[in-house]
């Protein structure tokens, strides 16, 4: 389990805060959809989770342990995919695989087993050694979420993963995801297109002005409405808007 | 061991976005071995002064006198001018000086010698180039009036020794003859060596030192495109410390300097020979190539730190061009790179301490003109590294908030 207890944290202390006493707890083996309007505080918590920003109060566990110690014990557990291609276009798509899970520090024999797996997870073989820049808006996604998968990470945390690409390429992401976390691997998933996170979130949480509005089982949370019509309901816009 | 294989990761990823960086690759080998092969040559006679003079001048002598042709002969060889044909007429000889021809033409006139001891005053008349700078034509100048007054007096001895029966006055001035000047070099070094430098000595370090701060294009090319499209914050969230980031940008950069130091030094001394230069000259013990080689890896360290802050300010790859370039052209300027500093008025060459060009060039010629060792270049070599850290400091200072949201 994946405990998010009353976390909050504020930019500027003259803004208003981005995290406003967060509380969650993301079930292990689960894939759970995080939902909020632009500014809503979604890629601050990612970024707490990840370690990138420090909460000015609260606190994390996974399994029992503090965010730190768990990390500290297995550095690689948890990765990002972020919304942007954060790769290197110059570098074939292999090179960029090799890059990412040198930097992580896994060893050369490690890295090449790894690569291989992330490769054929993400269908990228035909392509291994082409550069990242010339690649289609589809399989730069694939290539996005292939360096999120060296590693091998028990934690996935996915910002926008499927942003910008064609049907086709959204539909083999999300298989992907979906076989990603049926390994017993937790995925925390943001999007806006709200019938992805209807069709392979088990759990979903809608969250804005830094606030946890509502929280639980996708079926749970919808009832026998559409998850358009809660978050609606709950937030008082449209999630595009 | 993880932070050796996170190096190795970092510095293999450099190394190959720099390979197929052909802006990078231009910027950094191609402009400074043209510049160095163009410069060396273009600036061979006003530094080495051992090549063919390329100003000419001429004799016109229409007095055709023993006196004049006294004259035309004692101006038969003038240092760092070359003697060309005498023009057929005064008109002729304008019309060369007027087309650059000529840079000078001597006319000496008819009635010349006649002229000598009586009431009028001989009249040689000087046609000069307007462009031809003020200091060669003074100098010229001053060499044909000496020339003329030892002809003068020559010749006024004669008339004086055949009027009181002493026709060995003429032969006075041959007996004495001219005063010797004995020119000596001074240098604060034992030999001696002359301190301004060759067309080589002075363009391959200074080509080399401009083209190693040219880091700035392909550091800036990845440097940017990894803050702007997340790869920092990923290389974060990897628990990748910044500090390691630098430290994998900076090693790769430093060995690609020291290997443009190589590739440049050979050109100077192999290629331009080739093309008609003169071949760069290198000390030849240990401790003086020692000393440069330190004096390369200091001008990296202020390089590549000039460089991740100029990556570090810009927020696209065209402003770090524009920066980085303008920034280097002007140290370049005032650092004694495009116009040598002895070439420059007082006034000027006391703005060159204000670039770290000038220190690393003066560091360079200190080695090469006057036999130095790393004690001599050692004053320069902490001015760089500290120029580089502290840019590097002011770099990461700048990043503090780009890595940290």
């Amino acid at each position: 389990m994946i405990r998010l207890d009353n976390l909050r944290y504020r930019y500027r202390p003259e803004e208003p805060p981005a995290l406003d006493g967060v509380s969650l707890d993301i079930a292990r083996g689960s894939i759970h959809g995080l939902l909020g309007p632009n500014g809503a505080g979604k890629t601050t918590l990612i970024s707490v989770l990840i370690g990138l920003l420090t909460p000015k109060e609260g606190r994390i566990t996974i399994d029992g342990e503090s965010l730190n110690e768990w990390r500290a014990a297995q550095p690689n557990a948890i990765a990002l995919v972020p919304q942007d291609y954060a790769f290197y276009p110059i570098l074939t798509v292999a090179e960029n695989l090799a890059f990412f899970a040198g930097a992580q520090g896994i060893p050369r024999q490690e890295r090449q087993r790894q690569c291989d797996r992330a490769l054929a997870f993400s269908r990228l073989e035909a392509v291994v050694n082409r550069r990242a820049g010339e690649l289609s808006g589809g399989l730069r996604r694939r290539l996005n979420l292939a360096i999120g998968l060296t590693g091998e990470p028990d934690v996935l945390l996915l910002d926008e993963p499927t942003v910008g690409v064609d049907s086709a390429s959204r539909r083999f992401l999300l298989e992907t995801i979906q076989q990603f976390a049926a390994t017993g691997k937790t995925v925390l998933y943001t999007s806006h297109y709200m019938e992805e996170v209807e069709a392979v979130c088990s759990d979903v949480t809608i969250i804005d002005h830094g606030k946890v509005l509502l929280t639980g089982p996708t079926a749970e949370v919808k009832g026998d409405r559409t998850l358009e019509q809660v978050f609606m309901e709950f937030t008082g816009h449209s999630l595009r808007d | 061991m993880k932070m050796f294989i996170q190096l190795a990761a970092l510095w293999k990823k450099e190394w190959l976005a720099f390979a197929r960086d052909r802006h990078g690759l231009a910027a950094l080998f191609i402009m400074p071995a043209i510049f160095i092969l163009i410069m060396s040559l273009a600036l061979a006679d006003s530094l080495s002064g051992q090549r063919e003079p390329s100003l000419a001048y001429a004799v016109l002598d229409l007095d055709g006198t023993p006196v004049s042709h006294a004259l035309d002969s004692l101006l038969s060889s003038v240092d760092l001018l070359s003697k060309s044909a005498p023009p057929t007429s005064e008109e002729g000889a304008r019309l060369r000086v007027r087309d650059g021809e000529l840079a000078f033409a001597v006319v000496i006139p008819q009635g010349f010698a006649r002229s000598i001891g009586t009431n009028q005053t001989p009249e040689l008349r000087f046609l000069t180039d307007p462009t031809i700078p003020g200091m060669v034509r003074n100098g010229f100048r001053q060499y044909v009036e000496a020339a003329a007054t030892r002809v003068w007096l020559t010749h006024v001895l004669e008339r004086l020794g055949q009027s009181m029966m002493l026709p060995e006055l003429r032969q006075v001035t041959e007996r004495i003859g001219r005063p010797e000047i004995a020119i000596e070099t001074v240098s604060n070094h034992h030999n001696g060596a002359a301190v301004l430098p060759s067309s080589a000595q002075q363009n391959v370090p200074a080509w080399l030192i401009f083209s190693m701060f040219f880091v700035v294009i392909p550091i800036s090319a990845v440097f940017i495109g990894e803050r702007q499209h997340g790869t920092l914050q990923r290389l974060r969230a990897q628990r990748v410390s910044f500090g390691l980031v630098l430290v994998g940008k900076f090693a790769p950069f430093v060995l690609i300097n020291q290997i443009q130091a190589v590739v440049m030094v050979a050109i100077g001394r192999w290629f331009v020979p080739l093309c008609g230069g003169e071949a760069l000259a290198l000390p030849g013990n240990v401790a003086a190539l020692t000393a440069l080689s330190m004096l390369s890896l200091a001008v990296s360290v202020a390089a590549v730190g000039w460089a991740l802050f100029i990556a570090s300010l810009a927020h696209s790859n065209e402003q770090a061009t524009v920066l980085g370039g303008i920034s280097n052209i002007l140290m370049g300027a005032i650092g004694g790179i495009m116009v040598p500093r002895f070439m420059m008025p007082a006034e000027m060459q006391a703005w060159t301490h204000l670039s770290p060009m000038d220190w690393a060039l003066k560091g360079f010629h200190q080695v090469m003109l006057r036999q130095g060792n790393i004690a001599d270049v050692l004053p320069a070599i902490c001015a760089l590294v500290c120029f580089g850290l502290v840019a590097l400091a002011v770099a990461a200072f700048l990043n503090r908030r780009a890595i940290s949201t």
